[in-house]
């Protein structure tokens, strides 16, 4: 009994002191913030971690896109239709060539859209892992500060716009904070009639973009690209999504324009940072 | 030491499978908590000590290697751990069932509590409605996932017991 009672009384006071560490470590990280240790001592430990993400990425990148075309059953059946009759054809080469020829695909979709921005200095990257709780959205890419990958840097994918380049970022990797994230905030423009707003991130739901005002036509599937004002994170014209609900508020003194994103950003496999001076 | 090892090796198996594999296998939104899931396991099986320990270490592992806010999942697991092996002593049935529902409540709970910690410091700004939605989806995902996590758990505790020694 009395053993029983030293042991309780000991547990309790492990926990205790756990806590106290927890506490005390929560404070440090907040009060330091991105000068303090604890983000340098976080940003060492990712450049151990990053490299085995992408070999792991690698590994499992054909396990998970067969999981993940299970969640999206009822969109693929059309497209399964047309890639059978693509199959029938590139199968005669080999599955090897297949996958290369939907990575280069991917890859020439990248540079058309480079092109067509007129982007500058830019440099490719592989989507090496995503963010790890259900309260960031990130992803991790292998490219980092050896290749002249820096902080802010616009991030885009074939289709449009992925985010920007957030820290920790190491010689080898860097982290990309998603457009869908609720503290991002990307400055738009309706591509038909000009007016600008803001758009913000609303999790796996449709962007909103804010700050428009009410007098302003919005159509349903009109675009919705970058602003690209002066000094501001990204360049101009490059596309968010397309408007897909308008909210009316009688009494509110803008509109909240729903935009859904033209990223399918469960599906990042390559992106392209944009590096050195944007707008 | 060995047991340590295998623990250090589990913890950066299931971040390294959080991060590359269940990012992309979300269940209506929400990813699996892994860690919560062998914090939780290591004190059903073991007590709140062990609990506490792992979810200590494990969530620090989390925070600094996946670069998070520090030290708050350590914080949550530490007293997720600590009360799923408080309570467990007073839940003597060995129902297959008990494990998979101590999960997904002890998950939900924990990330409710994580999440409402973040907002206290002003780091969470998603709504408490998806906070919500988010605990109980990821404590689903988490009982889904614990019959193939418990006996993983379960052989390198047993296999890391130091054997008795009977001198004659």
């Amino acid at each position: 009994m009395a053993l029983a009672r030293r042991t309780q009384r000991g547990t309790r006071l492990l926990v205790i002191s756990l806590v106290m560490i927890s506490l005390v470590t929560i404070t440090l990280d907040y009060r330091e913030g991105s000068s303090g240790p604890f983000e340098s001592v976080g940003r060492g430990l990712f450049s151990i971690v990053a490299p085995m993400q992408d070999a792991v990425s690698r590994l499992f990148r054909p396990v998970g896109t067969f999981f993940s075309g299970l969640a999206h059953v009822g969109s693929l059946q059309a497209e399964n239709r047309r890639l059978r009759a693509q199959l029938q054809e590139s199968q005669t080469r080999g599955g090897q060539v297949t996958t290369l020829q939907q990575q280069l695909q991917q890859l020439e979709a990248l540079i058309q859209i480079k092109d067509r921005l007129g982007l500058g200095s830019s440099i490719g990257a592989n989507v090496i892992g995503s963010s790890v709780g259900n309260f960031h959205w990130t992803i991790s890419i292998d490219r980092g500060s050896a290749d002249g990958v820096g902080v802010d840097d616009p991030v885009i994918a074939s289709a449009g716009l992925v985010g920007h380049v957030i820290e920790p970022i190491t010689s080898c990797c860097a982290t990309v904070q998603l457009i869908i994230d609720p503290g991002s905030a990307v400055a738009a423009r309706l591509a038909t009639s000009g007016d600008t707003g803001l758009i913000a991130g609303e999790r796996n739901e449709p962007l909103q973009m804010q700050l428009v005002p009410t007098e302003v036509d919005v159509i349903a599937g009109e675009a919705v690209v970058t602003s690209g004002y002066q000094g501001g994170l990204y360049p101009p014209g490059i596309p968010i999504g397309t408007v897909s609900h308008v909210l009316n508020d009688p009494g509110s003194l803008s509109k909240v324009i729903q935009v859904r994103p033209a990223v399918d950003f469960s599906s990042l496999e390559f992106v392209l940072v944009v590096t050195g001076s944007q707008a | 030491m060995r047991r340590t090892v295998s623990w250090i090796v589990l913890v950066l198996t299931a971040l390294l499978l959080q991060s590359v594999v269940f990012g992309r296998l979300e269940l209506a939104g929400a990813k699996p908590e892994l860690i919560y899931l062998l914090a939780i396991l290591s004190a059903y099986l073991e007590g709140p000590a062990s609990g506490a320990l792992t979810g200590f270490f494990g969530g620090m592992a989390q925070d600094f290697l996946l670069n998070q806010p520090k030290g708050i999942t350590a914080l949550t697991l530490t007293l997720v751990g600590y009360a799923v092996g408080s309570l467990r002593q007073y839940m003597p049935t060995p129902s297959p069932l008990l494990p998979v529902l101590l999960v997904a409540g002890a998950t939900a709970v924990g990330v409710l509590f994580n999440g409402m910690f973040l907002y206290l410091i002003g780091r969470f700004d998603a709504g408490f409605a998806f906070l919500v939605r988010i605990s109980v989806l990821s404590a689903v995902y988490n009982a889904i996932l614990t019959p193939l996590a418990f006996p993983i758990v379960r052989w390198l505790i047993e296999g890391s017991r130091p054997r008795k020694v009977f001198r004659w």
